[in-house]
């Protein structure tokens, strides 16, 4: 992996050589400005302790982005990685607690299921001559159900013994770096001095020459693609092992930050270049910005915004770099050029810091460093009601003069370790948070509560570390209110449909309890289907529409939140409220409009405004050392058309 | 000398790549109705100068004029309001539109905002009856020959309207045939006052069609010359230096049969193909382009599966469809598409010359990285590989010096049977002669050597024995003596047997046809 740098560098003079050496590597150099923009924007940025949050939280992304490379520097594809990393993960967890397998034997079995996922990819990609794009796209969906129908759905905890791999060592080498460093090195002496990293470079640039050559091209494929896998599986297991638990949804999408990581290191997607170095590097980029972003408080949204402009950037820069031809002869060549790339270089240094700046100066406009500071981190804002949450959060915060920092955790628990853990390093007097996942949560609470920070959650509870306080409704009772309200409404007797929130969620899991709790005491009500929809309004839509091609006859439907119930309403058309009675969960603004409108029955209501309200109220107390309650109740309410009128969320 | 009849004017062009100077001051001039033809080796700066004409390169210095002003060619629409069309070596089609949709392609006439299928295809046909090529405009161009595929870019390129015609070495992929048919295009374009710059490396073509001739050498115009002027003092001033013989063949001891192919027959392809290579013994196979002789190679390298018939190195059989045994066994190929399946462009010539050998330098997986290095620095010092150094990308070297890099690969591998497809195809006179050389030490040492060629002088002047194809079986054999050009020709055209008589033209399966690989690549590997 440094074998490159280290040969230029070596050479005669120190700045020409690191000159030339930033010059030759634009990833490298974008990577400096981005360090050196976040360091003069936020004073949280260079320390040790932060420093080693960027490095965990670039280590899975980096572990999958090596093993893409092979796959990518042999002119291939492989989709499937972030699947396959949850698939292992859930496979060391199930046999290691379910099973009782000592964990060594679980930690090969997981990789060996890395290595079969990987094999099954080669095998159709060189063997059965599937594009890699849709043979690794179907294992994609495939490993993704089979982590789920393992895990039914639900996080496995981990064994303790397993966990370890996401604590530190010496008390302050973080485990997933260690492990991140040397699969780095792994993959950069694969690709540079094995007979495979050779092969993967000759059958990237010219398959056809590579044969002719003597190559054996499909064995090799099976084998490329067999490590690509086995990364996939020690990514798993460093993940899953830093949240202590095998997350069935876990590493959603991580394969294009992968495949990211590894072009902004310089490999080309058409094949025959690229290093572990550059994938290093593209995926400290990455990590970089997500954590910069954090501290200097940019809203979650232009994160994104942001993110995607500095990809392209980077890529841009390096685009740029080889288009002024200094590569080939690099030996002998030097001149008019590198006085241009260097201008391009500061332009493009200067567009970033622009950027950076401008949008957490946007955001961020009152940061007097009196107020107290209080960080949120959401797990989604994809959804009307999380961004209420936020709403009545902010309202609150700006009510009593708290600085208050948002975070969207994009329904992904590691990506909600990575925030929490940047709340803790830039010392945030209290921390409110709504996990992605109750026992995902554990390991960063335990980590700001060790750090006397105090930790309020909001909406759901954080297992295996203590919170100050719990601010919320219940989910369980709230299921079985809707039961009994839909029951009440059909007097007892019917067939209904129910909608299940997204498989692996703790809202999905509580609120089908509650829903199972209630339907007992009406034994007149049967239950023709139940079946997920993601919490979402179109996939509410289609999956309502299909139940109704199998069960035309349906009386009710029970959805576990709103925008699905809104859904539902739109595939029964003019039913809705007449010969089928739809009851939501949530009481969304969009769902009371509804309820008003009398598409929508009911929808159990939560206060999403008053749990953001309440929950900053509380971490205020907590920080100033006030006694709080435990747990915060923030009632929920049936709101018919009845009701509507007088509810405000 | 700015008179009507001038198209366009060069004065002193320059352009340089980042530590390559690539032209260094080149006049040329070319008129109405005249064919200016651009002599010079690979690497001599022909292909960067029409690049400058076609707009993919500006100049660094120097002026171009066209009709007597100074323009400044900045990209494609540049120099198509200007009236100049290019053809490449590697042609820019879509292989999968239909031939109509490739010429008007970005133009299609419209109606009513949808394209005028009707009246694109009846302009098509107008214009490939001009070309006088027979073939339907809606056919697709992936099906098409190599001589067609030609004569449709000329169709595309007058469609343009093109009052300057440049042509990049049209006739290298092209047999005798259709290189006549292409010349009395060229002449009839001549005739309709059309400026056509063309760029062969075959001398005999000078005299046969062009008017002027401009040589470029190391980047610099050395001279402008009639198209009468012997071919000895044109090789002289394009190498600077006299080549004593062009076809330098030292015939060396035959030994053994070492190559024995007996019946080889792919369905469709070839049928009975039975020949023997000796040891120390240069065997040409000689054949119209889609006789079957690169499909028979292919099979006996094992790159391609075949039906009947055996392949044996020394007696002892090779098994079929697997290159790994042929190589074993001692066999090496040279394929014709030195781009496509010799060489890994982006990698450097190091790892080129590696690539045969990587299996047996790799001991626990691990490459021997040094030994590989010193390796590829010997042969490529002993084959005159001129290079910036090792870690030069080969895309950027010139054709003479890929193939000695193709070449090399197969050295280093201890190879007792070489077969050679197309070997000189795209080269200059200059680097012909040193794997010709080459060829000579091979067989000195004792190695088989078999030799497929389109260039009938390059087979006769080179071959120890010459196999003719024809319509997937051999023709006949002719011994060095008996092979004249006559004799050749007619076994090439020959039906070999009554009884396949009803197939037509065999189907060839290789990948020469359309290639889109660009061509933006700088030569800058003269390193001279």
């Amino acid at each position: 992996m440094a074998a490159d740098t280290l040969k230029s560098g070596a050479g005669a003079g120190g700045a020409a050589a690191v000159r030339r050496l930033l010059l030759d590597n634009g990833a490298l150099t974008a990577l400096i400005v981005l360090v050196v923009a976040m360091s003069a924007l936020s004073g949280d940025f260079l320390t040790t302790d932060n420093l080693l949050n960027v490095g965990v939280q670039a280590a899975v992304t980096a572990i999958l982005a090596f093993g893409v490379t092979f796959v990518i520097v042999s002119a291939g594809i492989d989709l499937s990685v972030g699947s396959v990393a949850a698939l292992s993960a859930t496979v060391l967890a199930w046999s290691a607690t379910s099973h009782g397998v000592p964990v060594v034997i679980a930690v090969v079995l997981a990789i060996a299921t890395g290595i079969a996922a990987g094999l099954v990819n080669g095998f159709l990609i060189a063997y059965g001559k599937l594009p890699p794009f849709i043979a690794t796209l179907a294992m994609l969906s495939v490993s993704r159900g089979l982590s789920l129908v393992i895990s039914e759905g639900s996080p496995i905890a981990f064994p303790d013994s397993v966990s370890h791999l996401g604590d530190t060592l010496g008390g302050w080498l973080p485990v997933p770096v260690l492990v991140m460093i040397v699969m780095g090195l792994i993959a950069a002496f694969v690709l540079g001095r094995t007979y495979i990293g050779r092969s993967m470079y000759a059958i990237g640039g010219n398959e056809e020459a590579a044969r002719l050559s003597g190559l054996r091209v499909k064995k090799q494929k099976l084998a490329i693609y067999a490590l690509s896998g086995v990364f996939a599986a020690a990514a798993g297991i460093v993940l899953a092992s830093r949240l202590s638990s095998a997350q069935p949804q876990a590493a959603d999408g991580y394969e294009l930050d992968a495949i990211a990581a590894v072009v902004i290191g310089g490999a080309s997607l058409a094949g025959g270049t690229g290093k572990a170095s550059g994938t290093l590097i593209g995926a400290l980029i990455l990590a970089v910005l997500r954590n910069g972003l954090n501290l200097l408080s940019v809203s979650a949204f232009w994160q994104q915004v942001v993110i995607g402009v500095v990809i392209a950037l980077a890529v841009l820069l390096d685009t740029l770099r080889r288009k002024a031809g200094a590569t080939p002869l690099a030996t002998g060549a030097a001149g008019g050029g590198k006085g241009k790339q260097a201008t391009t270089y500061a332009l493009a240094a200067v567009v970033t810091v622009a950027i950076v700046g401008a949008t957490s100066f946007l955001h961020n406009g009152s940061s007097s460093s009196s107020n107290p500071k209080v960080g949120l981190s959401l797990s989604t804002l994809n959804n009307p009601f999380f961004v209420q949450i936020r709403a009545g959060a902010q309202a609150e915060a700006k009510k009593r003069g708290v600085d208050l920092t948002v975070t969207d955790a994009q329904n992904d628990a590691s990506q909600q370790a990575n925030q929490l853990q940047n709340f803790t390093s830039s010392s945030f007097g209290a921390i409110i948070v709504n996990p992605v996942d109750s026992d995902a949560a554990g390991n960063s609470v335990k980590s700001a509560d060790k750090a006397k920070i105090p930790v309020i959650a909001v909406d759901r509870g954080v297992n295996k570390a203590t919170v100050d306080a719990l601010v919320a409704s219940d989910n369980v009772a709230g299921g079985e209110l809707a039961a009994r309200t839909i029951a009440d409404k059909l007097g007892g007797e019917g067939k209904i449909v129910i909608l299940q929130g997204q498989a692996g969620t703790s809202a999905a899991r509580e609120r089908a309890e509650g829903f199972a709790n209630g339907l007992k005491a009406y034994p007149g009500i049967q239950v023709l289907a139940q079946q997920p929809a993601d919490f979402d309004r179109t996939k509410g839509l289609d999956v309502m529409s299909n139940l109704l091609q199998a069960h035309p006859d349906v009386q009710g439907v029970i959805a576990a939140n709103d925008e699905m119930a809104l859904g539902a309403i739109k595939a029964l058309g003019s039913k809705a409220g007449k010969s089928v009675q739809v009851v939501g969960f949530d009481g969304t603004p969009d769902g009371l409009k509804a309820v008003e409108a009398g598409t929508l029955y009911a929808s159990v209501a939560q206060q999403p405004t008053q749990l953001g309200r309440i929950a900053v109220d509380n971490a205020l107390r907590a920080l100033q050392g006030k006694k709080i309650e435990e747990t915060v109740k923030v009632p929920v309410k049936v709101v018919t058309k009845e009701n509507v009128a007088g509810f405000s969320g | 000398m700015s008179n009507q009849d001038e198209l366009l004017r060069i004065e002193g062009i320059r352009k340089t790549f980042p530590g390559v100077v690539a032209l260094d001051g080149v006049d040329f001039d070319l008129r109405r109705g005249e064919v200016h033809v651009l002599l010079g080796e690979n690497g001599a700066g022909k292909s960067t100068l029409i690049k400058m004409l076609s707009g993919a390169y500006t100049p660094d210095g120097g002026r171009i004029l066209a009709g007597g002003e100074e323009v400044r060619i900045h990209g494609a629409q540049d120099s198509e309001r200007l009236g100049i069309a290019t053809i490449y070596q590697e042609f820019n089609l879509v292989p999968d539109l239909t031939v109509a949709e490739n010429i008007f392609l970005g133009r299609q006439p419209r109606r009513l905002g949808m394209i005028d299928r009707k009246r694109m295809e009846a302009d098509a046909a107008v214009l490939l009856e001009r070309v006088g090529v027979n073939v339907s405009p809606r056919a697709r161009v992936r099906e098409l020959g190599i001589a067609r595929l030609q004569m449709v870019e000329i169709a595309k390129a007058l469609s343009l309207n093109a009052r300057v015609l440049i042509m990049d070495e049209p006739t290298a992929v092209l047999t005798s045939e259709e290189v006549e048919k292409l010349f009395s295009i060229v002449r009839a374009l001549r005739e309709d006052g059309v400026g056509i710059v063309f760029i062969t490396h075959h001398l005999e073509e000078i005299a046969a069609l062009g008017d002027r001739v401009t040589v470029i050498r190391d980047g610099r115009s050395v001279g402008q010359v009639p198209a009468d002027t012997p071919e000895d003092e044109l090789v002289r001033l394009m190498v600077g230096r006299s080549i004593e013989q062009q076809y330098p063949r030292e015939r060396a001891d035959t030994g053994s049969a070492l190559l024995t192919v007996e019946g080889l027959t792919r369905d469709g392809a070839f049928r009975d193909v039975t020949f023997e290579v000796h040891a120390g013994e240069v065997v040409g196979i000689a054949g119209l382009v889609g006789a079957g002789r690169t499909e028979v190679v292919r099979a006996v390298f094992g790159a391609d599966p075949y039906d009947k018939g055996a392949v044996k190195v020394s007696g002892a059989a090779v098994p079929k469809y697997d290159v790994n045994a042929a190589m074993t066994a001692g066999i090496g190929l040279i394929p014709e598409d030195r781009k496509g399946q010799g060489l890994v462009l982006d990698a450097s010539v190091e790892e080129n010359l590696g690539l045969v050998t990587m299996r047996s330098a790799t001991r626990a997986g691990l490459v021997d990285l040094k030994g590989q290095r010193a390796s590829a620095a010997r042969i490529a010092g002993q084959l005159g590989v001129r290079m910036a150094g090792l870690g030069q990308h080969v895309r950027t070297l010139s054709g003479g010096n890929q193939q000695k890099v193709v070449i090399g690969k197969w050295l280093l591998a201890d190879t007792k049977v070489l077969i050679l497809d197309e070997p000189t195809r795209g080269i200059d006179v200059g680097a012909k002669v040193e794997i010709y050389q080459l060829i000579n030490e091979l067989t000195a040492a004792g190695a088989a050597v078999l030799m497929i060629s389109s260039d009938l002088p390059e087979v006769l002047g080179m071959s120890d024995r010459v196999l003719v194809m024809a319509q997937g079986r051999i023709a006949g054999e002719l011994s060095a003596g008996q092979a004249t050009q006559d004799a050749v020709m007619a076994l090439a055209v020959s039906n070999p047997t009554e009884a396949v008589s009803n197939r037509t033209e065999p189907v060839s399966n290789r990948t020469e046809a359309v290639s889109n690989r660009t061509t933006t690549e700088p030569e800058a590997g003269r390193g001279r």
